[in-house]
């Protein structure tokens, strides 16, 4: 279960951390916004896909044979 | 002398015309080029128009007078979203923050592929700025205005290519669809558009948004069209990392298969019962289920279970990765260069954590699954592509409404699926209803035959807006 949090003090703490240099109006607007962004991802820890392996695809980088 | 009121309606039409002798590529391209002049500064759907298409048409009528036949785009008037690479003219993606160095004297392979088909490329076409927001008046690109009524969106973000589609500024074009760009201004300009398979067109040349969801797909004003367009542009490129290096159809010569037996599946939850869904633009896609079932198909109702997190999933993988591209500007005295709504929108991405994305990718596995097992119970779904009629234009900014609504197209694009939009009849108000017919990974000819066989008994998609009919 999430814990509660202050919006205003989580989003002008991550907005610093990406180094967005947001005015005092727009960060009004990302801290308004932030509860509805926040339950939007929260949702996506449900326990249907609880075991479910990530689509990430990495594969490694075989060398470039010698010349 | 073809006037542009006599301009073909569609690509089917005009190909026809050229090879008849009825009207010739310069002609064309004349009367698309007085359109741009009569009503581009009104609905605003091109950044810059191409100082050598009356050439590129001069040629074209050389060639096919010489018995040189390029296929069904060659002559034909042709539009691309300015996010694509073209080597003779500039690339700004809507935006004064893109290098002017990036993609400087280079075609993407899709520009590389509508050169080849002998298109007359008729300039480059107005978006969202980097595929993403809504236009800012107080930055120097033409607004987008919804030639069916000027006060609302044409939506986004290939804004430019559907306005020009509706009024015949071009007879097609390129989009690009993260979320649903290509289908959304299919839809709110009343033409056809088709998001294909995630890989199916190289998006090589193509400023990106969303890395793992980008597609580049064709807009016209019908499924024939879409299908000459996407036998031009289909196909792998190795310099495209995330391209299929799956064959190829002909989607011209499928395209009369109809829809007997056709497993139409309609997933009621979410796509039919969400409380910010239009009534009215629902009833239009039952409509459209009822002529395709009076047509041979067989229609079921269907559940494609957490559709609503499928939205979330796309918008947080989408944002983020948007933001790793943006990063280095956005992070810098840049950021108000930015439009207000890209930078607050791609700025979101900023307020997810690096381990909200990876379970997103988790939750897309699951989906994934979801989705596969339920396509083969049926053929193709179909669902609105948009959940009301266009939009008022100053309720695009609002945050709180998108958030809100219901996407019907996003959940496609964390799918990878090709889905194709089709005009489904209009609104009270005389705006564009739209229906998605979604398929299975690469079944993109399967969705035109469909759309196709529709087309055939309906004419939506030949509707012309009234600003066009004026001009005549």
């Amino acid at each position: 279960m999430p814990q509660p949090y202050d919006a205003d003090l989580t989003v002008r703490a991550l907005l610093e951390a990406a180094g967005i240099p947001a005015s005092e109006d727009e960060t009004a607007k990302f801290v308004e916004m932030y509860p509805a962004l926040r339950s939007g991802a929260d949702a996506l820890y449900a326990d249907e896909w609880r075991y479910e392996e990530p689509a990430l695809r990495f594969t490694p980088l075989r060398p470039e044979p010698r010349s | 002398m073809t006037s542009p009121r006599q301009l073909p309606l569609t690509i089917e039409e005009a190909q026809a015309a050229l090879r008849a002798g009825d009207v010739t590529s310069s002609e064309l391209t004349e009367a698309a080029l007085a359109r741009v002049a009569e009503l581009d500064e009104r609905v605003g759907a091109f950044l810059e128009v191409n100082a050598a298409a009356h050439e590129q048409a001069a040629r074209a009528d050389a060639e096919l007078a010489a018995g040189t036949d390029r296929g069904p785009l060659h002559g034909i008037p042709f539009g691309l979203k300015d996010i694509l690479a073209t080597r003779d003219q500039p690339t700004t993606a809507n935006s004064l923050v893109l290098d002017p160095a990036w993609g400087a004297g280079t075609d993407s392979v899709v520009t590389e592929r509508i050169r080849e088909s002998g298109a007359v490329i008729m300039g480059k076409l107005v978006l969202s700025e980097f595929a993403i927001g809504a236009p800012d008046a107080n930055k120097p690109f033409p607004i987008p205005r919804n030639p069916w009524d000027l006060n609302r969106s044409p939506a986004g973000s290939s804004s430019g290519t559907g306005i020009a589609v509706a009024t015949g500024m071009v007879l097609g074009g390129i989009g690009t669809d993260t979320g649903g760009s290509v289908r959304g201004p299919a839809a709110a300009n009343g033409h056809t558009g088709l998001k294909v398979t995630f890989g199916r067109v190289p998006k090589w040349g193509v400023t990106p948004l969303g890395y793992s969801l980008d597609s580049v797909g064709p807009m016209a004003r019908s499924a024939w069209d879409c299908a000459a367009i996407l036998n031009v542009i289909a196909g792998h490129d190795p310099r495209d990392a995330d391209a299929a290096d799956e064959p190829t159809d002909d989607y011209l010569a499928g395209i009369e298969h109809g829809v007997e037996g056709l497993r139409v599946g309609l997933p009621r939850p979410y796509f039919f019962d969400h409380p910010e869904l239009d009534t009215g633009a629902r009833d239009a896609v039952e409509a459209v289920a009822d002529q395709l079932a009076s047509l041979g198909a067989v229609v079921s109702e269907v559940e494609l279970p957490h559709s609503d997190i499928a939205k979330d999933a796309n918008t947080l993988t989408m944002l983020s990765e948007a933001l790793t591209y943006h990063r280095p500007d956005m992070g810098s005295e840049r950021w108000s260069e930015y439009g207000s709504s890209t930078r607050m929108t791609i700025g979101r991405a900023a307020l997810f954590s690096a381990a909200d994305y990876v379970q997103a990718q988790r939750f897309r596995s699951w989906y994934a699954r979801r989705a596969a097992q339920l396509m083969t119970e049926v053929d193709v779904l179909l669902t609105p592509t948009s959940p009301g009629i266009a939009p008022v234009s100053s309720e695009m900014t609002d945050p709180a409404r998108r958030i809100r609504q219901p996407s019907y197209t996003g959940p496609f694009n964390l799918l990878g699926y090709p889905a194709l939009a089709l005009p489904a009849g209009f609104s009270p108000e005389g705006l564009p209803y739209s229906a998605q017919v979604v398929g299975a990974p690469f079944a993109e000819g399967l969705l035109l035959s469909a759309g196709h066989a529709y087309q055939q008994v309906t004419d939506w998609h030949r509707c012309v807006p009234p600003i066009v009919e004026q001009e005549g």
